[in-house]
């Protein structure tokens, strides 16, 4: 199961950590099972926090953010992000 | 008269009236950074030449008249909220050297008031956690008791009001972030009703429950802030559209025939019997003022942490997925490709709690989990809104213990993650229902630590809790920690 | 063996909103890599959507164009999975809730009208595009198309054939563009089609496995492509194995499909309602007011045409198959309202030249009244038919009206009786020879005579005019 979530996280363990990260969740998850004593079921509707079509944002555009400011804080190659290749 | 621990309307008064300038004030507080803060660790950064530069401009403002109520007082900020040009780094690796393009929007309403930013502070990694222990760079400590934790997430943020290194500080409270470092530091947290405050620009952590709030050393101060962040936000599809007002005006009013409830359950066994007896003598305190007091009962308090910890760890780990090092942040120098390059930048970036979280929340909603725990939780938030709308019915407002006991030593809890979570009882339910609360000191233990009290109040109601905590703060001497 | 092939289609359309659907940034087509890019688009940290009015207008509208119903409270939902083309690593989409569910496009192919219903249509947001530099193994990303608003159309899986399949997604053009919403530019990407197919015996009580087929950039690649995985799948079942449920990405140069990833190892999108975007609710009233602004769709207009106006379907057909044809000439018909002059003048003259690239329908320098009026003078008889064409081209170059450029060139009729008379007396005059040749009996010559006086008077009476007149005088020698 760790493996699993680990993979859906895109993290990974030592060996070392790996122990202790499982005994951790499986306390963790000691405490949370206890809402499966009560029964109670999630109402979409009553959520609803009453907005309409109508109070949205207008479709009107503004100026994007400078290039230069949207990769100074990234790896950046020709206007672009550098991202190593995806293996399918 | 220590400068360094006077309150914001008597700042306002010295600096209009010329007794001080902005400048010495930030010189003072600078001063005090230097002696002290090497031991207690509150500041990631401090932006000495920004401050002083703030405080010039300031001063400028406050000599022709036009200063507005926070002019030229300096404030720290937590560092999980984006000042422009100005390392954020949400005490993570992962945002060691991330230099934010843009203000949160709160950083800009202060700048309208030209308040004097101090630096930013410390908090447990990305919000997460209950004692600023997680910090990837200053491991906050207790101004009161430098063996113990200031609390968490915003423990930099009290750490440093509380010490005297400025006049206030923002935090932000998704489970009780504001309002127990408040109560472990001895000074006074407001976390409003979620939509109050614009959260853009807070790195998010749990998107229905953030909000960021003020600590300060009074209810009144912690009113003055919210007057200067408080309103409604186009970047922010939740801030709420409610008429803001000056949340300083219900102070002095009178406290007789205020209803004031108070659920059982959070003076159960669970709290220790000092802070109970300390809190139900200061509710005492606002019977002889004239309040009336009533017991209510909040059935689903024990499923809160579980509900608070299912939803905000699902939200967490998917708020936390962007971070991968390809557009920002920490980028490892190991993995040949994607997928291996941004497992290797998470897993070396992240702290132990930040991984755990995202597990947690990844289990939550993951195939097949979703219905019985992230679907439960959201069932049981809606029952426990439900309790507290059936018991604002009759009140006006609640007052619990803000902890169950007060500060922890630095190494208590560390290896524990389950005791940590538990010890949030007092306040995720208040996160979980949206509603504002402020919590206030109203006594010390017999080591000399910090007893905060919680007052709730109805959603958008901060005039009132701001009113009752005044009420209570007037007559109460609070003690500054010896820092020496 | 031959199976039945069961086909649903996936079709992602751009909206055409000024912003994008949860930031302010243009929501142009193309620009300088990273130009049109803001925090949220970028998903930097602390940043938050705000949704676009407009964008949930126009998805509730294609819903109206395509027959759906509009669910009155709808709900956004993030879809979690790690790509370099999203920077939040999750996709904010719907799930339970989309804006419209259970629409129905009617399709004619193969002879046949068939219905097709649409499951949903929801709202989300575009990702953005990666360039591969295979010789660095990098690939470089641009945000620019991060948060262009999308509706995915989702069909139920009612399709049984390649020429269904097209005709479905021209159908869905045809509407979206009627309703306003996408400009439908396959090449361009504003129009994306993924194709789910499985097969199955008549006798087969359950679906076949589906394969999912992806990179699908024009309607013949969609023709391809299910023409391809109908004889693949066939193939592989008539050797007694197995389809495996996959994702499958079409070559168009090889008109192959190859197996991308195993669609069992799916990801677990952990969807959950997100909670940055407030749920959006209509009131009857909203909707009612989004329908009004629906022109009138394609099928009614294909109605009126054949029936009201008689027109032949195929040239109805053709006049409906471009809103901006259609409106033409339904102004044009204002003006002068001969249905078929109009409409032959329309597709003999127009838009052939709009398919030699010669007119651009989007540019046109003249309007349907000036184009209405050309046409009624030369029904009229102010101009020759000939004459007519020749001042449509001018009337393109121009923009002139027709009128002027008649008069200026000299083409205008005018009938004038004691002008036609002295210039046919003159022709007769001149060519006395040919005259004699008639008066002799030689009847072929009339059409040499005609042509002169046709020269002579050229675009000052009709040719009907010309011969009453000459044969008139010829009469009487």
């Amino acid at each position: 199961m760790i493996s699993y979530l680990s993979k859906l996280s895109k993290l990974q363990f030592s060996d070392d950590e790996i122990k202790t990260v499982a005994d951790d969740m499986t306390h963790i998850m000691d405490i949370m099972d206890t809402i499966k004593e009560i029964d109670v079921t999630y109402d979409a509707l009553a959520d609803n926090k009453n907005v309409y079509l109508n109070d949205l944002r207008e479709d009107k555009s503004a100026p994007s953010m400078p290039t230069e400011l949207i990769l100074k804080n990234a790896t950046n190659s020709e206007n672009c992000f550098v991202v190593p290749k995806v293996i399918e | 008269m220590d400068i360094t621990q006077l309150k914001i309307h008597e700042l306002r008064k010295m600096l209009d009236e010329k007794e001080i300038s902005s400048v010495e004030l930030t010189n003072e507080y600078l001063k005090k950074i230097d002696c002290f803060d090497e031991k207690i660790q509150s500041f990631i950064t401090v932006t000495k030449e920004f401050a002083l530069e703030n405080a010039k401009n300031a001063q400028s403002l406050i000599d022709s008249k036009n200063a507005d109520p926070l002019c030229g007082i300096p404030i720290a900020i937590k560092d999980n909220i984006c000042t422009e040009n100005i390392k954020t780094t949400c005490s993570s690796k992962i945002l060691e050297n991330f230099i934010p393009t843009y203000n949160a929007t709160v950083i800009n309403k202060l700048k309208n008031e030209n308040f004097v930013l101090m630096g930013k502070v410390s908090l447990d990694e990305f919000a997460m956690g209950g004692s600023t222990q997680t910090s990837a760079f200053a491991k906050t400590k207790n101004p009161f008791d430098l063996s113990k934790v200031p609390g968490g997430s915003s423990g930099g943020s009290a750490a440093c009001v509380s010490a005297g290194f400025c006049a206030a500080s923002l935090g932000s409270d998704t489970g009780g972030s504001i309002r127990q470092p408040a109560a472990f530091c001895g000074v006074t947290g407001l976390k409003p009703t979620y939509g109050r405050v614009s959260r853009y620009g807070l790195v998010a952590f749990a998107s229905s429950l953030d909000q960021i709030g003020p600590i300060a050393r009074s209810a009144h101060d912690c009113g003055t802030i919210l007057n200067a962040i408080a309103g409604w936000d186009t970047m922010d599809g939740t801030s709420s559209k409610e008429n803001t007002m000056d949340f300083t005006s219900k102070i002095g009013q009178d406290i007789k025939s205020m209803k004031i409830a108070v659920p059982k359950e959070f003076f159960a066994e669970g709290i220790d019997e000092e802070i109970r007896n300390t809190v139900l003598k200061s509710v005492e305190f606002y019977k002889s003022l004239g309040a009336e007091i009533i017991e209510c009962s909040m059935p689903s308090l024990k499923y809160a942490i579980s509900a608070y910890y299912l939803i905000s760890s699902a939200e967490a780990s998917s708020n936390l997925s962007r971070f991968d090092g390809i557009k920002y942040g920490y980028r490892s120098t190991q993995g040949d490709n994607y997928n291996e390059l941004i497992i290797n930048s998470r897993s070396e970036g992240f702290g132990m709690e930040v991984k755990r979280r995202i597990l947690l929340g990844n289990y939550a909603l993951s195939s097949g989990y979703y219905d019985a725990y992230y679907g439960k939780a959201l069932a049981l938030k809606q029952k426990i809104i439900a309790e507290y709308n059936e018991i604002f019915k009759t009140c006006d407002v609640i007052i619990t213990p803000t902890t169950p006991s007060t500060a922890f030593g630095i190494d208590e809890n560390i290896s524990d993650p389950v005791k940590m979570y538990q010890a949030d009882i007092c306040t995720v339910t208040v996160n979980i229902a949206s509603l504002p609360a402020i919590s206030t000191t109203c006594g010390y233990d017999k080591n000399g630590m910090p007893i905060g009290m919680s007052i709730i109040g109805k959603k958008f109601d901060e005039a009132t809790i701001i009113q009752v905590a005044d009420a209570f703060e007037k007559q109460f001497n609070a003690i500054s920690p010896n820092l020496a | 063996m031959s199976y039945i092939p069961v086909i649903g289609l996936e079709i992602h359309a751009e909206l055409l909103t000024e912003s994008k659907v949860f930031c302010t940034c243009s929501a142009e087509f193309g620009g300088d890599t990273n130009s049109r890019c803001c925090p949220v688009c970028t998903g930097m940290p602390g940043t938050l959507p705000v949704i676009n009015q407009k964008a949930v207008q126009y998805a509730v509208k294609a819903g109206f164009a395509l027959g759906c119903n509009i669910n009155k409270f709808s709900v956004f939902d993030r879809k979690n999975y790690f790509y370099p083309d999203l920077p939040k690593a999750y996709q904010i989409s719907q799930l339970e809730r989309p804006l419209c569910i259970d629409g129905i496009v009617s399709i004619e192919a193969e002879g046949k009208t068939k219905d097709i219903r649409i499951n949903r249509i929801h709202l989300e947001e575009d990702a953005g595009k990666l360039i591969h530099d295979d010789f660095n193994a990098v690939s470089l990303a641009d945000y620019n198309r991060c948060g262009i608003p999308l509706i995915e159309i989702v069909t139920e899986p009612d399709i049984g054939s390649a020429e269904e399949a097209k005709a479905f997604v021209e159908k869905v053009s045809l509407l979206l563009q009627y309703a306003g919403v996408c400009d439908c530019k396959m090449e361009q990407g504003s129009l994306r089609c993924d194709v789910n197919i499985s097969i199955m015996k008549p006798t087969d009580k359950e679906l076949g496995t589906r394969a999912e087929i992806k990179n699908l950039n024009s309607l013949k690649s969609i023709v391809k492509a299910i023409e391809y995985e109908i004889k693949r799948q066939s193939k592989l079942l008539d050797a007694g194995e197995r389809v495996i449920q996959e994702t499958r990405r079409f070559n168009d140069n090889h008109g192959d499909t190859k197996s991308m990833r195993s669609k069992e190892d799916a990801h677990d999108y952990r969807y959950f309602p997100e909670p940055d975007i407030l749920q959006v609710n209509f009131t009857d009233e909203m909707l009612d007011d989004i329908k009004a602004t629906l022109p009138e769709l394609p099928y009614k207009r294909l109605e009126r045409y054949i029936n009201e106006y008689k027109l032949s379907e195929v040239d109805a057909k053709i006049l409906i198959n471009q809103k901006i044809v259609s409106d033409f000439y339904d102004n044009a018909l204002k003006v002068y309202n001969n249905p078929s002059s109009i409409a032959n003048f329309i597709i003999v003259e127009l838009l052939r030249r709009v398919n030699l690239g010669e007119i651009d329908l989007e540019k046109l320098s003249f309007t349907p009244e000036q184009f209405a009026n050309l046409i009624e003078m030369a029904d009229t008889e102010k101009i020759s038919k000939n004459d007519a064409k020749a001042v449509f081209r001018t009337l393109v170059e121009t923009g002139k009206n027709p009128e002027d450029i008649a008069k200026e060139q000299g083409l205008l009729i005018v009938n004038d009786l004691s002008k036609v008379d002295e210039v046919i007396s003159q022709v007769l005059k001149d060519n006395q020879k040919i005259v004699d040749q008639y008066i002799g009996g030689d009847v072929k010559v009339v059409g040499f005579l005609m042509g002169q006086c046709t020269k002579s008077l050229k675009g000052v009476c009709t040719p009907k005019v010309i011969k009453e007149v000459l044969e008139n005088k010829l009469k009487s020698l």
